[in-house]
């Protein structure tokens, strides 16, 4: 007993107890959670069985039914759209004010910080200005779009099925540069100046020393910042509550926002689920690469 | 010459990417039929405050303290369970700490909206649904603990070795030299990192949407959405929320933004 307790106070036992109070947190709240979804995933789980055990199995009937349903392909194509228009765009706006804000001027790292006020408020509140400036009638975009003779007519961005999705993926992108830039301009940091004293002395011009030198050298930082990107494209749930709510019909709904729609809206609990694990899945995918390849880094 | 067009431009980019909250604050002063002005007013013609009446009208102190609640609950459970994994994650290197840290690298990365629907399930299960903040609470907590995890992680690898050894030569007990030397020596990445979890909470909106039934007991986040609506008009009182919301957010923010700035760089990276 003494030896257990000395071992707590003094050797590997305290360790292991303090990993294992977070562990045991994480393994209740969140990995179990997960196992449970799969679980309900073969399942047909409604409002009358949602607090009973005994719960009738399916197999994969869930998955049949859920992939066959007619929005399932719409939703499927509106996910990769928005995650890959997301990350495009913050990828590269974020990479260009990193660029610029990476050069010598005063104030330089004071103003790149600044980018990250937007990171910081609540998702839904970013959601909640945005359409009041992406708003039909009087939001200030189609003021600014119109003076500027881009348009011609109000888009109405968040009504008009053709235009919705993009709405979403607008503030988006909004929303992700900050973190992208953030992360890439360390990756800027990085990289030595001499290198590109010494392209220029051979007469590199900029465009060739992006080429030559930044991106290669930056290839690990592009990476990690495109996983983590997906990673958090995928978790965006409060900008559709607060823009559009999957609508109009669907327009621009993703899968993490459906998936909620079945379970919450419709108590089609056992369809939520099957839409959950399909993306944990991938998540977890995506996730597992990124970690491997920044732990493979770490050990160089 | 040169550094100073370079900040004239750099200050146009924060300018144009700032512009939403700009226009949040501006409509928020604005009166009722100045919102619906096209083209819309740049400067609000005749300013009016209204953030007094629109706290009474949607009762948002009610609102701001269960957001606080919710977010100190977390803030505590974070805090406490993962500080102690943090430092052992730092300092102790082999194939079973790799695991742990994958593990926990692994939990981060599970949406919140594809976790809630087992979440809900479970925890009506369990009964825990009768105290629904709680539920968020605990929710929330086992969304930001690994970021916790991760960030306070890279501080305590800041942290000497040497100072460790040396209290426990001079007959300090793991829990004695933890407590009164390493963690205060890390105390400026703990705290820093809790006012990000902090702040993450405070805006939380998934779990509190699906746990929280009872109107009394709902965040801001929920608030702000119920309020929205969709044929509202109120775009003044939205913006007057929204301003009276993220004001304490974006204070917070600038007061700690090196600190926030570098504490992320270090964690996200390493």
């Amino acid at each position: 007993m003494t030896r257990i307790f000395g071992s707590l106070r003094d050797g590997r036992g305290f360790d292991t107890v303090l990993v294992f109070m977070a562990l045991g947190y994480l393994l209740v709240f969140s990995a179990f959670p997960l196992i449970y979804n799969i679980v309900m995933s073969t399942q047909s789980v409604d409002l009358f069985s949602l607090a009973s055990f005994d719960r009738p199995f399916v197999g994969l009937d869930n998955y049949r039914e859920v992939l066959s349903t007619p929005e399932a392909n719409l939703i499927f194509w509106n996910t990769v759209k928005f995650v890959v228009l997301s990350i495009v765009f913050q990828l590269s706006i974020g990479f260009g004010l990193a660029m610029f804000f990476n050069q010598d001027f005063p104030g330089a790292s004071f103003l790149r910080g600044l980018f990250l006020a937007g990171w910081i408020m609540p998702a839904l509140v970013v959601g909640a200005v945005w359409s009041w400036i992406l708003a039909g009638d009087f939001g200030v975009l189609n003021y600014v779009l119109s003076s500027l003779g881009v348009i011609e007519e109000h888009i109405f961005w968040l009504s008009d099925p053709d235009m919705s999705l993009y709405a979403v993926i607008i503030a988006n992108i909004w929303l992700g540069v900050p973190f992208n830039m953030l992360l890439l301009s360390v990756g800027l940091a990085g990289i030595p100046k001499d290198v590109y004293e010494a392209a220029e002395m051979d007469g590199a011009n900029a465009i060739r020393r992006f080429f030559t030198i930044t991106l290669p050298l930056m290839r690990a930082q592009l990476g990690a910042v495109i996983s983590l990107g997906i990673i958090f494209t995928l978790q965006q749930f409060d900008l559709f509550a607060a823009l559009t709510q999957g609508g109009p019909s669907n327009a621009s709904n993703v899968f993490q926002y459906w998936s909620w729609q079945l379970s919450f809206q419709t108590y089609e609990i056992g369809l939520g689920s099957v839409v959950s694990v399909l993306m944990i899945v991938f998540v977890i995918f995506v996730a597992a690469i990124y970690v491997r390849s920044t732990r493979h880094e770490h050990a160089m | 010459m040169k550094r100073y067009i370079l900040l004239a431009i750099g200050l146009v980019l924060v300018g144009i990417y700032l512009f939403p909250l700009y226009w949040m604050y501006i409509t928020a002063l604005k009166g009722g039929t100045e919102i619906f002005a096209f083209p819309p007013t740049f400067w609000p013609r005749d300013p009016m405050f209204t953030a007094v009446d629109v706290w009474h009208r949607l009762q948002m102190d009610s609102y701001i303290w269960n957001s606080l609640v919710i977010a100190l609950g977390v803030t505590v459970i974070v805090m406490v369970v993962g500080t102690g994994c943090a430092y052992v994650l730092a300092r102790v290197r082999n194939r079973w700490m790799d695991v742990v840290l994958f593990t926990v690298l692994m939990m981060q990365v599970l949406p919140s909206s594809l976790m809630i629907t087992p979440i809900f399930v479970s925890f009506n299960q369990m009964g825990l649904l009768e105290y629904p903040r709680l539920a968020v609470v605990l929710a929330q907590a086992a969304k930001v603990l690994p970021l916790y995890i991760v960030l306070c992680r890279a501080t305590f690898v800041q942290v000497p070795n040497e100072l460790e050894e040396a209290a426990l030569v001079d007959g300090n007990s793991r829990v004695g030299a933890f407590l009164t030397i390493i963690v205060p020596l890390a105390r400026n990445g703990i705290l820093v990192t809790s006012v990000l979890v902090f702040l993450q909470s405070f805006g939380e909106y998934v779990y509190s949407r699906s746990l929280i039934a009872e109107r009394s007991l709902q965040p801001a986040t929920v608030g702000l959405q119920s309020f929205m609506g969709p044929n509202s008009s109120d775009w003044s009182g939205v913006m007057t929320y929204s301003a009276i919301y993220v004001t304490p957010i974006l204070i917070i923010f600038v007061l700690l933004q090196r600190r926030i700035v570098s504490g992320l760089t270090s964690g996200a990276l390493k």
